[in-house]
């Protein structure tokens, strides 16, 4: 036992040194032009930044102008000041909308996921963010079965080695034929997977998972090598550890190739490996009971065999708990709503799996509260233990394949960059919100709108709208447009003060009623998010004071938003603001303007024409009351 | 006595018909469509669901001043009402009585939520197609009744539907649940009975 675990903690050190956490979809989280971005300057590379290390080889950045003609150089390569992004350079670009469609491949597992942004130049329009299909390619057939098999071989070695170490040693030459038949039979399974895996791959395979496969598949090459090894070089216990030892280590290479690793957590990495075990202990065993043992121990006394199911079947019992308890505390973190697993192909394949599991733990109780305790009693219960063991193998083929199609769908709950990132499931229909941050003044609503797994492109209207929950600010309105399929855009400020807003998306669909769903977004300073908005204190007021745009540039247009609050927060009426400019130039003094039935309650808003680059002290005098100063930089 | 009576009476139902008309006034749309203004919004605001209401359509001509009442508008104008992405409903346009150029449509709505007013025809030789829509700053959706019950909550036409559907649901699911049920009820008996034939 105690070289068993050695064996483990040996596999896991040595595996771990292969590569680092990582992924297994590499998804959009920002870039650099951001995506729909009004520039002045044209820029001369565009980074984008995935939630998982991309390989340069397999993916591609290209910058498109509205002809379709390609402005990049062609020079895709990983940023190395930046982690997980990718940049290309720029060739000299004129004012006019741009569209950067990326492809990405997983150095992890080599998915490869796609998509596509757009930014203008000058006053050019944005471009239109063309239908690109689903962000991730469906997995081929190839995949599947290099999944399956791999899974299944893991299953038997792990499991096999764990039966014949601790529950039934096999004592006849007949039994230990079989066991090494089906240790033969393991090894190449896993083999035959990875193999099938690295085929799927193709010449673009990541360095990394080449690394990782070529280790399973060497796992499953040396397992059979191993029964080769006459008895007197390696006693069959030590033949038996070592199998455990390549299950185990073939266990890691798929848990580190896996959804958990894309979390980033050693925890939930930890959590996976477990699970992944506990179902090859599992399901392994049951094999190698029904395949090594029961034929023995058809003829032995029945109380021999009932004492042998309950050593299973208490094992079997602990590694449900443990699959149970992995498998649940994983779902919190790849599932979104409870609906995604009917909704979602990720979540139709876990619930094939739990229903499978369900159907094992039904025949497993069988052995365990039925036919076991006949048996040791003396009782005749042998055929249909046997049956139910069949059953048990049976419905561990659907485990494995429910397992593979599970590991290779994109689970429903995504990296992104936003500050604030929530769905909803009303009336059918899935609304995510996200919202770039979560700070006080203009920010960037996106609303997905999904109705099963389709998206939801063309709907009439999609329209945000926003109250404050602890005061009376007014209820404001932002309209969204359609960016990108069934992706919907809308910008403002609507979320001007710090506190708790009621945002609710409303969506239009022709032939139905809106579609309403309430989110809850909190805005507050918060540390990392980049603070332009700042608080001016002028007693007894105070003024939540914000630039639009976020970044001012030398020239343009620029509005100062202020809302006026008073000590208990609400929003101060029909008050005079002038805003005094100190900086590069000289500026008059401008008075703001209220509007409460445009802007809502107690928000004051000056427009400025522009301003020369540089650092501005603007001094904001509310009649009444004194003045305090706002620090704005306009960049050149 | 009884002159005076009828005198207090009177001022108090012209003094709560201008606070009443102010508040309504004050959540309406206002457009300007050529030479006209147009004010639009609910008869009676807030508008709330499972009651009688009506499109409060006000139109006025700015060439002259005081802006001067559009009268006829019933002869050359159709309204439409629609909520979400439902198909529409035509309601009946009418003057409204001693109200120069203020026309009603008369409608129940039975959902809480956003609602939209088409108004398309002439007004004098000018041709018009106007879509208002409820919403911030402009007239307000209809609301839901809940708030102001008491002491009993009672469900409204659309709540009513909801719970319905949602009861449909749930009959759905539990049907569902009972066939599987059934059938791994079935399957077990099958099974049971295989295993006392074959002991």
């Amino acid at each position: 036992m105690r070289r068993a675990l050695l064996s483990a903690v040996i596999a896991a050190a040595v595996l771990s040194l292969t590569g680092g956490i990582a992924a297994a979809h590499a998804n959009y989280v920002k870039s650099n032009p951001a995506a729909d971005a009004r520039l002045t300057r044209p820029p001369t590379e565009v980074r984008v930044t995935f939630s998982e290390p991309p390989d340069a080889r397999g993916s591609d950045l290209a910058v498109l102008d509205i002809d379709g003609k390609r402005v990049d150089v062609r020079d895709v390569a990983l940023v190395s000041d930046e982690p997980n992004t990718l940049r290309v350079t720029l060739g000299a670009i004129a004012d006019g909308g741009y569209l950067v469609s990326w492809t990405a491949l997983s150095t992890v597992d080599g998915h490869v996921t796609k998509g596509a942004f757009g930014f203008a130049l000058g006053d050019a329009p944005l471009p239109k963010i063309p239908d690109i299909g689903p962000s991730a390619l469906p997995p081929t057939a190839l995949e599947i079965a290099g999944r399956a098999l791999s899974y299944a071989g893991m299953a038997l070695l792990t499991g096999l080695a764990f039966f014949t170490m601790f529950i039934r040693v096999p004592a006849s030459g007949a039994e230990r034929r079989r066991e090494r038949r089906l240790v033969i039979a393991g090894g190449a399974v896993l083999l035959l997977g990875s193999a099938l895996l690295l085929l799927g791959q193709g010449a673009n395979i990541p360095g990394r998972l080449l690394g990782l496969l070529g280790l399973r598949a060497l796992a499953g090459a040396a397992a059979i090598a191993l029964v080769a090894v006459p008895a007197r070089f390696l006693p069959e216990d030590a033949r038996r550890e070592a199998i455990a030892f390549l299950g185990l280590a073939a266990g890691l290479t798929a848990t580190l190739v896996s959804h958990a690793a894309a979390v980033g957590d050693l925890g939930d990495v930890a959590v996976d490996y477990l699970h992944v075990m506990a179902i090859s202990v599992w399901l392994g065993g049951v094999v190698a009971f029904s395949y090594v043992a029961m034929p023995s121990a058809r003829g032995d006394d029945p109380r021999e065999l009932g004492r042998t199911i309950w050593r299973f079947s208490l094992t079997a019992l602990v590694a449900v708990a443990v699959i149970v308890t992995t498998g649940t505390l994983a779902s919190f973190d790849r599932l979104v709503l409870f609906e995604d697993l009917i909704e979602t192909p990720y979540g139709i394949a876990l619930l094939a799996k739990i229903v499978l599991l369900v159907g094992l733990l039904g025949l497993g109780g069988l052995n365990l509260l039925v036919w076991g305790p006949r048996m040791r009693r003396g009782l005749a219960a042998g055929a249909q233990f046997w049956r139910g063991v069949m059953g048990e193998s049976a419905l561990f083929a659907g485990v494995i394949l429910a397992a593979a199609f599970l590991t290779a769908f994109v689970p429903p709950a995504q990296a992104s960059a936003a500050a604030f990132d929530e769905t909803k499931h009303v009336s059918g229909i899935r609304v995510q919100l996200l919202a770039a941050s979560t700070l006080p003044g203009r920010n960037r609503f996106v609303v997905r709108v999904q109705q099963g797994l389709t998206s939801i492109t063309g709907a009439e209207k999609v329209a945000l709208r926003f109250t404050m929950v602890e005061h009376d600010m007014g209820e404001l309105e932002l309209v969204a447009a359609e960016r990108a399929p069934g992706e919907y855009v809308a910008e403002g400020s609507p979320t001007a003060m710090f506190g708790t807003w009621k945002a609710e998306v409303i969506v239009r669909l022709a032939g139905r009623s809106d579609v309403r769903a309430l989110f809850t977004v909190p805005i507050s300073p918060a540390a990392g998010q980049d603070a332009t908005t700042k608080i001016v204190a002028v007693p007894p007021y105070q003024l939540i004071v914000f630039a639009d745009p976020f970044q001012p540039q030398a020239g343009a247009p620029i509005t100062i938003n202020a809302v006026v609050v008073d000590a208990k927060g609400d929003p101060v009426l029909g008050k005079k603001l002038r805003a005094a400019f100190d900086g590069p130039a000289t500026v008059a003094p401008l008075d703001a303007v209220e509007n409460v039935a445009e802007l809502g309650p107690g928000r004051y808003r000056f427009t400025v024409p522009g301003l020369e680059a540089g650092s501005w002290k603007v001094t904001i005098g509310v009649d009444g009351a004194g003045s305090g100063v706002y620090e704005l930089v306009v960049l050149r | 006595m009884t002159r005076l009576i009828s005198f207090v009476a009177a001022t108090l139902v012209v003094a709560t018909s201008f606070i009443a008309f102010a508040g309504t006034a004050a959540a309406h749309e206002r457009r300007t469509v050529g030479p006209y203004q147009l004010v639009v919004g609910w008869l009676n605001e807030p508008a709330h669901v499972g009651f009688m209401n009506s499109l409060d359509l006000r139109v006025t001509d700015t060439r002259v001043t005081p802006a001067k009442a559009v009268e006829g508008l019933e002869k050359t104008l159709t309204v439409e009402l629609r909520t979400g992405g439902l198909a529409p409903l035509p309601l009946t346009v009418t003057a409204r009585f001693g109200a120069p150029g203020a026309y009603n449509g008369y409608v129940m709505p039975t959902a809480t939520g956003t609602y939209i007013f088409t108004i398309k025809g002439k007004i004098e030789s000018l041709d018009v197609n106007e879509t208002f829509e409820s919403g911030p700053g402009r007239f307000g959706d209809v609301e839901s009744t809940d708030a102001l019950q008491y002491p009993n909550k009672v469900p409204m036409a659309d709540d009513l539907g909801k719970r319905l559907s949602d009861l449909q649901g749930a009959v759905d699911q539990t049907r569902i649940f009972a066939l599987a049920a059934l059938v791994v009820g079935i399957v077990a008996l099958g099974g049971a009975a295989m295993m006392v034939r074959r002991r």
